[in-house]
């Protein structure tokens, strides 16, 4: 206690009033870890507090010493069970007046910034989701007024259709919060810089401050370096969010974290995987472990196979640099795929606390064998003419070399060698330039056994066996396709389903995966961000494969641009007495 | 092979007829002891005949068929023999295009041989009028019904056939998707209905009834089917007329009943004792309409060809499982039947019990309707008899609400005015075999209350050490997954699940995986009737109750009867449009449980 009151007094002193009144409130509400830092971070943003154990304003006041001091591994001092009751809010609201919060977006010119950060940041602002005391920096190269990065940022925001009023007054606020400053990415100084610029703003009062790196990943260790060490709150929590790639195989990942945690501690690190924070993805959790009717129907004994699909609809339209260095492969099925497997697959967790859930998707994803090349079809897209419209072959890219092989499309195979799924082929399918756009989770169940109405399903017993569809997207859906008989004299049956569609469900507009993991960054909740050994786990399921892929120069099955994708995937398939639940019988 | 195979098609062939004539004519001769071996070896071998016929005309060209066809032949012996009917069955329900009635094309290709003729004894009736007409109607609309039918109106009254097609008439109606025609299809089928007056107990009536059949077969071979719309204390009367003075001469002649069958398991017994002097086990169909419905029929189909319902499906899984019946009308003026009864023998011992049995059964051998009745009968009989204890009885109470007073039961002209009939009950009922033990079924039936539905909910166990109980708030109860199927109104089945509510919190919700029948088939869903009548013209007899279900039934609840008679128990008075007794709340608060249909959600 001793020292979290010295930590308290040490920052400045206006904290002096906080800190008695914090001290009050622990003794008021018998709570151990009840430190000066839970006031500090508390602001009105709580009022929408999330459900999860542990939550940013109960974190022990020694990861925040250890924060603000040398990086160190403070996993131990993260298991904090302290539940944030909606009836601590009056207390918090009285001195939140004493945080700021700081984001700066490292790389605010680029694309992701402009498309996906900005206005995730004006939603979240717009919903009075952000703390009262915040400021947004943009940090790039290029030389920028704040009026300019403002002009920049408006055209990019919107506003949800269910908050049309004051729309454009709240851009004004939002936008007047919004300032530049411009540097290159390894200049201690011009951190520096910035670091004054935004004490400034901060105006004494306890800093917190989070860093988006919106750059090509050879910069972060420099950014994180300088943030680091020039840029780094004095007397709140610094965090940074990186964005994918991660590396490109386990030794440059591990290298990359490596660097990171030179400078980082771990719980500073926010991994980023956007489609972790998508709304059904979200979900997954709740449907598993909080509805009876799946608890047995989720192993081996039931399920036959489980297909994760994501495809769009488009390809790398004259933007295929990036991805030409990284492919399919790296770019959807080691992080956003994997991770939606690991989030199918895990054990029930202990708690709902992040440290718990990633500690079972490690398991998890240390379970899933190696991916051999035969179990893996890649493919790559060609032009197509349709009509009077023509469509580009991947190598048509100005951006991409003309003899690139680098995947387009991947179907793979993936097996967990646990007591749950043992056997079970877990197929993956990614692709870009397909004929839809979809992100979706398909279960096909087993057989019936015996089952009496064999004879009324025709002869492909596939069509009739149950499948729960989860569909990301389009249209957030949730069906489970059931037998049943056709309404009539006769005895026909029909696979029909029990549906639950979103749209039709919540007509509100579901957020944007962006401004979940950017709350959750702000308030310190890590379960839908990466740790380092889920990473490294991650990685070593698939560069076996990426490392032979490139050695044997294997050439892509072309396939035709708005197309199905190569037909190799039928026999990939095929090969585990599979049907794609895509591409197969239905639509 | 080959003209066996042919002349057995076409119509009755030499064999096939000579045995079953040289039967009949056994029959004929001999004395009314030895008729009901005559009546087996028809009754047997015309189902027979008929499914060969179809399976020949599905697939005439191939080996099989005919082999089938041989075998059919063969058996066409006048001994009963369930088997190779059985097998048959199963047969006919393998081919594939059997499925729609369209299949009654099986008919037409022996059109000229084979006529059908059903006998509405109570023409002149409530049901006659609004269901059986109404539903012969929509099957001869949808071309289910053979080629060659006669309808014959049966009753008392002094009615011309000019007479009965109006009456009928008026209650006929085309479905919204089959307008077209509708008019002259309605001018030919009352041009195929007749009348015939006569007494029920008249055997010299029937035997004129029979003659007119006999014009209207013109020497074709003769199916007969009496539906006996009329009260049950007459049954065995029309009966014992029906089978001696105009049963089929060389076809099938089957009997349908409706409920009341008995009050009790004695009165019931003395019943079946009574039809079995003169018919045969599967000449009787027993009819519950319920049976009928839509989405009873999917029930099997639910359970039995889905997957994920199979390991859900137990006492592991299931916490309770509720039969609701609910009518939003009392007895409006026509008390006097229901009176006698109440809502126990009315409801709850047939339409609610036999969805029980369904639900509840193992996976029956086959599909074959005694496999499936045999399944039944042993749930039944695994039940325990109800006990006083479980059960809670109410009758409703005259209720003012906006300037509207609604009736008492009592204020029914037709009841006396100290009736102690149940219009409302409630009770729990429990399997004692591996599969349910501990297990409460909670049925629920009753008249006058706020809404009218009937609805099967399975509500299932807590999540056990769940995660996210803290989310759900206090109700645990609220926060269960929970399987509903709504058989009536706006058919739908749908599944409960627990999922979160988007948006940037972490907040539960109860949402639905929903199948709502009337967005999926746009088709009118055939009323239960005409899949009944159907079902009885073709031999299917898995809709319809075995005398020793209906045995295992009356046992179930003839104790509680009796002794809610002997005592006088007093039903608790509910208002009119209200939503039952508390009393039910009760009962079902012993047993952990909370009616479905009238929580928060609702």
């Amino acid at each position: 206690m001793a020292i979290r009151l010295s930590a308290c007094s040490s920052s400045s002193a206006t904290f002096i009033a906080p800190s008695s009144f914090c001290h009050e409130t622990e003794t008021i509400l018998k709570r151990k870890n009840f430190g000066i830092w839970v006031c500090q971070n508390n602001s009105n943003f709580h009022e929408n507090k999330r459900f999860e154990l542990k939550a940013s304003n109960v974190q022990p006041l020694k990861a925040v010493s250890l924060q603000a001091g040398a990086p160190a591994n403070s996993l131990a001092t993260e298991r904090v069970v302290n539940p944030v009751q909606e009836h601590y809010i009056p207390f918090l609201e009285t001195v939140k007046e004493e945080s700021t919060l700081s984001i700066v977006v490292v790389g605010a010119s680029g694309d992701l910034a402009r498309r996906k950060i900005f206005p995730a940041l004006f939603a979240l602002f717009n919903e009075d989701r952000l703390p009262e005391n915040f400021t947004i920096f943009g940090y790039a190269r290029s030389i920028m007024t704040d009026e300019e990065l403002r002009n920049m940022i408006s055209k990019t925001l919107t506003c949800r259709v269910d908050k049309r009023e004051n729309c454009n007054e709240k851009m004004d606020a939002f936008l007047k919060r919004c300032f530049y400053q411009s540097g290159q990415y390894s200049s201690e100084e011009h951190f520096l810089e910035l670091n004054n610029k935004l004490k400034g703003k901060e105006a004494g009062r306890l800093s917190n401050r989070l860093f988006y790196l919106a750059i090509p990943p050879n910069m972060f260790v420099d950014v994180a370096r300088c943030a680091k060490h020039r840029a780094s709150s004095e007397n709140g929590w610094t965090r940074v969010i990186v964005e994918k790639p991660f590396g490109r195989d386990t030794e440059s990942s591990r290298e990359l974290t490596r660097g990171l945690k030179q400078y980082l501690s771990e719980d500073q690190i926010f991994r980023i995987d956007h489609h972790l924070g998508e709304e059904l993805v979200e979900n997954l959790l709740v449907l598993r472990f909080s509805n009876l009717v799946f608890q047995p129907l989720w192993s081996r004994n039931y399920i036959r196979n489980v297909q994760l699909i994501f495809s769009e609809d488009f390809g790398t339209e004259g933007r295929g640099r990036y991805f030409d260095n990284y492919g399919i492969i790296r770019d959807i099925m080691q992080n956003h795929l994997l991770q939606i497997l690991a989030l199918f697959a895990m054990d029930t967790p202990v708690s709902l606390d992040a440290e718990d859930i990633r500690n079972e998707k490690v398991k998890v994803l240390r379970s899933v064998k190696p991916v051999q090349l035969e179990d893996v079809v890649i493919g790559q897209y060609k032009g197509d003419c349709d009509g009077n419209t023509s469509y580009p072959s991947y190598t048509d890219d100005m951006t991409v070399s003309n003899n690139s092989l680098t995947p387009t499309f991947a179907a793979a195979t993936l097996f967990i060698n646990n007591a749950q799924w043992d056997g079970v082929p877990f197929l993956m399918i990614a692709g870009k330039a397909l004929h839809s756009k979809r992100t979706e989770i398909r279960v096909q169940f087993r057989h019936v056994p015996g089952n009496l109405y064999n004879h009324k399903s025709g002869t492909d017993l596939d069509n009739a066996t149950n499948e729960l569809v989860i569909r990301i997207q389009p249209d957030e859906a949730i069906y489970l396709k059931i037998n049943n008989k056709v309404p009539g004299l006769g005895m026909r049956l029909d696979r029909s389903e029990l549906n639950l569609l979103y749209k039709a469900r919540y007509p509100r507009e579901i957020s944007d995966a962006y401004e979940r993991l950017l709350i959750d960054a702000i308030e310190g909740e890590r379960r839908l961000f990466i740790r380092s050994d889920e990473l490294d786990a991650a990685w070593q399921v698939l560069t076996p494969l990426l490392k032979e892929l490139e050695e044997k120069k294997v050439a892509p099955e072309l396939y035709t641009y708005g197309s199905g994708g190569p037909v190799g995937v039928h026999y990939l398939a095929a090969q585990h007495n599979i049907r794609w639940g895509d591409f197969g019988y239905e639509d | 092979m080959a003209t066996l195979y042919s002349t057995h098609c076409r119509s009755y062939s030499p064999l096939t007829q000579s045995s079953s004539s040289s039967s009949y004519s056994s029959y004929c001769s001999s004395s009314s002891s030895s008729s009901k071996l005559g009546h087996v070896a028809v009754s047997s071998s015309a189902p027979k005949r008929f499914l060969a016929a179809k399976l020949s005309v599905l697939s005439q060209s191939q080996n099989v068929a005919r082999m089938q066809d041989g075998a059919v032949a063969t058996a066409v012996t006048p001994i009963e023999n369930d088997y190779p009917f059985k097998k048959l069955k199963g047969g006919l329900l393998s081919v594939p295009s059997t499925d729609e009635c369209k299949d009654a094309v099986g008919f037409d290709i022996n059109e000229n041989e084979s006529t059908v003729s059903i006998t509405v004894v109570g023409a002149s009736g409530d049901l006659a009028k609004k269901k059986i007409f109404p539903a012969l109607f929509a099957l001869y609309y949808e071309g289910c019904l053979p080629k060659h039918f006669t309808v014959y109106g049966y009753a008392r009254s002094k009615m011309t056939d000019a007479e009965l097609r109006t009456m009928v008439s008026q209650t006929l109606t085309c479905r919204i998707d089959k307008r077209e025609n509708c008019g002259e299809k309605m001018e030919q089928f009352l041009e195929r209905c007749f009348y015939h007056s006569g007494q029920y107990d008249s055997q010299e009536n029937f035997a004129e009834l029979d003659k007119k059949l006999k014009e209207h077969e013109g020497g074709k071979v003769s199916n007969r089917l009496f539906y006996l719309s009329v009260p049950p204390n007459v049954f065995i009367d029309a009966v014992r007329c029906a089978s001696l003075s105009a049963s089929a001469g060389n076809g099938w002649t089957r009997v349908i009943v409706e409920k009341p069958f008995g009050r009790d398991s004695e009165s019931s017994a003395a019943l079946t004792k009574g039809l079995k002097q003169y018919l045969d086990e599967d000449q009787i169909f027993r009819i519950d309409h319920y049976l009928g419905k839509e989405l009873v029929e999917n029930l099997s189909v639910l359970r039995f060809s889905n997957l994920i319902f199979e390991p859900l499906w137990s006492r592991q899984y299931i916490r309770n499982v509720q039969f609701i019946f609910s009518e939003d009308f009392g007895t409006e003026g026509r008390g006097g039947y229901f009176d006698n009864y109440g809502i126990i023998r009315d409801i709850m011992q047939n339409h609610l019990l036999q969805i029980l049995a369904l639900f509840a059964m193992e996976t029956p051998v086959t599909l074959d309707a005694e496999d499936i009745r045999n399944e039944k009968v042993k749930v039944l009989r695994s039940m325990r008899p109800l006990e006083l204890e479980n059960m809670v009885i109410g009758q409703y109470k005259s209720h003012t609400k906006g300037g509207v007073t609604y009736p008492a039961y009592t204020d029914d002209k037709t009841v006396p005015k100290d009736s102690l009939t149940p219009t409302f009950a409630a009770a729990a009922l429990f399997i004692d075999n591996a599969r349910w033990d501990g297990v409460p079924f909670l049925m629920k039936a009753g008249k006058a209350l706020h809404n009218k539905k009937a609805e099967i909910r399975v509500q299932f166990r807590h999540v056990p050490g769940n995660l996210y109980n803290r989310n759900i708030g206090t109700d645990l109860d609220r926060a269960t997954n929970e399987l509903v199927i709504r058989v009536q109104p706006d058919e739908a089945i749908y599944l409960k699940i627990n999922n979160k509510v988007p948006g940037l919190g972490m907040k539960l919700d109860r949402s639905n995986l929903n199948l709502h029948y009337a967005a999926r088939y746009s088709k009118e869903i055939p009323d239960a009737y005409e899949r009944l009548l159907l079902d009885a013209i073709e031999g299917e007899r898995r809709l319809f109750i075995r005398s020793d279900e209906l045995d295992a039934a009356w046992s179930l609840f003839t104790p509680v009867l009796k002794e809610l008679e002997e005592k006088r128990i007093i039903p608790e008075y509910y208002p009119y449009g209200s939503r039952g007794p508390v009393g039910a709340h009760y009962l079902a608060a012993r047993y952990k449980v909370r009616w479905g249909d009238v929580s928060v959600e609702q």
